[in-house]
């Protein structure tokens, strides 16, 4: 689903120049449940801002569902990311004045789905999350946890064939973390490609593999055990 | 355009912000609303100056005798100049091309009889062509022709007071009314838009009136006007060259201001135009600067909301927004802003000049009131000002990275 080869990435800061990631070499098959882990200045934001295509690489190749990723204009580069990915944020980035069920259907907007199309199937994704009685509420009325299932619901809504997570739990309690988690680990069960970046092991854990950043290399990429989110909800 | 959803956001951005937005829409809202009751007011005041010329034609010439001041060609000061019907044809064969219609005038007062009624009123004796140099208007009958001329008839056009007076209700068309006891036929009735003591008058062929006083070929004034594709310097000169010759004729000093005066309307009208003109376009320059002042408003209004609205642009572009969609989106809102608002002020101000434009009719001032060709201009102002405050910030809305929309941490 993902391959990258010899990925640099280097940030101009005045007259020095900061070298972030340093020849990455990552694959993930179709299926996975990746967690990226690593301490701040690691590289592993840069790292999912180049997969989301929200920054480009200095060098190497970044091919996508074997589409390769290069010289792209900002226009072509919004249309990918509507077709290929889903994002989730720590804060989860819905627009404040648009209820949950608006917030969902919006990347559907973008893809030029009609109006009634578009609403059920928000309300469809809002139902996979549980939340489909909350669909009329604004995401002030929401919890936070409520709030991160409404941004993944949204993410999924595009049907894209790589989620990718930043912290998604970075603004949450423990147990609502892990029905998070437990959520994301369910729709990996449906066979959806997920990249989550995390700093929290116990998180990491329940993933199915763990790539270790630091300093701009991989040092780490195993697969692991996955610990399930349900035995603690 | 009428995409319902990116409507949807611009009711939901503009009533999130309502104080904001009516703030910034007042600007707009004002600057059109001043555009609009200024240019009304100078429409006002030059229909009011056109109305009280519009009882002739606007490019007529009047001369007048009067006394020499200054001794010249071995006659003394203070000589009285008569005009004769020879110096209307002197100018009739000298100008065949810059004159259209000339005539001459003789005013005695005259005590009009119908049956019982009587009454007092001014004659003026004139040649067919003083119709069009007077705008007068025939409401029955005829005016005077060129046979009543030849023939001295005693015909006479009456005006619309004097049918009042004598006639009350009857037919007034062929009867017979006595001027100092000589019976007239009536073959006319005029109107005037210009005043109504012009109504109070009685007209009569010229010749008839110097057959009656005296057998004489004298005439009191001559009015005529100019050929009507003539422009002010070709008018002013035409009535130059008159003032020459007919002083050249009566003996007057060339600098004599009082011996012939001719009286030109062009200058008159001239001098009115270039002030309403003037008035005009300081109206329209004043409010520029308004609406430029309003204009940087909305501009500064998007640029806000812009900056405020930059994580969620972000965010709606990681998740697949392009860049024209963005700009798109900016610039709607601005334009309806700036419409809306303009249209508002547009409206208050048609309003008020309508509901109080008629209450106000002084002569200086008529029927303040603003035309459709005005409004349709100040619609595409609003509309391409609207554009404009909004591209600024709509480009720059369009450049944020979605990068921003992660860089929350």
């Amino acid at each position: 689903m993902i391959q990258i080869k010899n990925l640099h990435k280097s940030y101009k800061m005045g007259s020095n120049s900061l070298h972030v990631l340093k020849g990455i070499d990552f694959s993930v098959e179709e299926g996975e449940l990746v967690a990226i882990m690593g301490s701040s200045g690691s590289g592993k934001s840069t790292l999912l801002n180049i997969l989301g295509m929200l920054d480009g690489a200095d060098s190497g190749d970044y091919v996508l569902d074997g589409v390769p990723i290069e010289n792209l204009n900002e226009t072509k580069a919004a249309q990918y990311r509507n077709k290929f990915l889903g994002f989730v944020f720590q804060s989860f980035n819905l627009i404040n004045y648009k209820n949950a069920m608006e917030n969902v259907a919006l990347p559907l907007y973008y893809q030029k789905v009609g109006r009634k199309e578009r609403q059920e199937k928000a309300l469809k994704y809002l139902g996979q999350v549980g939340l489909k009685e909350w669909a009329t509420h604004l995401p002030s009325e929401l919890s936070g946890g409520q709030k991160q299932r409404v941004a993944i619901a949204r993410a999924m809504a595009a049907e894209p064939k790589v989620l990718l997570a930043d912290e998604p739990t970075g603004a949450l309690d423990s147990t609502t973390s892990y029905e998070v988690m437990d959520l994301i680990q369910k729709i990996n069960d449906d066979g959806n490609t997920i990249l989550v970046v995390t700093h929290e092991p116990d998180i990491a854990d329940m993933c199915k593999r763990i790539v270790h950043l630091k300093d701009g290399v991989i040092v780490e990429d195993k697969k692991i055990k996955q610990v399930r989110a349900s035995a603690y909800v | 355009m009428f995409d319902r959803d990116i409507w949807a956001e611009i009711f939901n951005s503009i009533k999130n912000n309502k104080l904001r937005t009516f703030l910034t829409g007042f600007s707009v809202g004002w600057g059109i609303f001043i555009l609009v009751m200024l240019l009304g007011s100078v429409n006002g005041m030059t229909n009011g100056f056109h109305s009280q010329f519009n009882d002739d034609a606007t490019n007529s010439i009047f001369i007048r005798p009067g006394s020499t001041s200054i001794a010249y060609a071995g006659f003394e000061a203070e000589r009285r100049i008569q005009l004769k019907n020879n110096d209307i044809e002197y100018i009739r064969k000298s100008f065949p091309d810059d004159f259209e219609n000339i005539s001459g005038r003789m005013f005695r007062r005259t005590t009009a009889r119908y049956k019982s009624e009587t009454g007092s009123y001014t004659v003026q004796a004139v040649h067919p062509d003083f119709q069009v140099i007077e705008k007068t208007i025939i409401t029955k009958g005829r005016f005077i022709n060129t046979n009543d001329l030849i023939s001295s008839a005693k015909v006479a056009v009456i005006g619309r007071k004097v049918k009042e007076d004598l006639f009350k209700n009857e037919e007034a068309l062929g009867e017979f009314v006595e001027f100092n006891g000589l019976p007239f036929r009536v073959i006319g009735v005029f109107t005037d838009d210009g005043d109504d003591n012009a109504e109070r008058g009685i007209i009569a062929p010229i010749s008839t009136y110097q057959r009656i006083y005296s057998n004489t070929d004298d005439v009191d004034q001559i009015a005529l006007t100019y050929n009507s594709s003539y422009d002010l310097t070709r008018a002013l000169e035409f009535s130059g060259r008159l003032e020459t010759i007919l002083k050249r004729r009566h003996k007057v000093a060339p600098k004599d201001q009082g011996g012939i005066r001719i009286w030109n309307y062009a200058e008159a009208f001239s001098d009115i135009s270039s002030f309403t003109g003037i008035l005009d376009t300081g109206a329209i320059f004043v409010v520029m600067l308004i609406l430029t002042a309003g204009i940087v408003g909305i501009g500064n209004i998007m640029v806000f909301t812009v900056k405020e609205r930059t994580k969620e642009i972000g965010v709606r572009k990681a998740l697949g927004a392009e860049p024209i969609q963005i700009i798109k989106l900016v610039l709607l809102e601005s334009v309806f802003i700036t419409a809306l608002s303009g249209f508002i002020g547009l409206f208050v101000a048609t309003g008020i000049l309508a509901a109080v434009g008629p209450l106000m009719n002084s002569p200086a001032f008529t029927n303040p009131s603003v035309d459709f060709g005005i409004i349709l201009t100040v619609t595409i102002i609003l509309i391409i000002a609207g554009f404009f405050a909004g591209l600024l910030p709509a480009m720059k809305a369009a450049r944020i990275k979605p990068i921003v929309a992660l860089n929350d941490k």
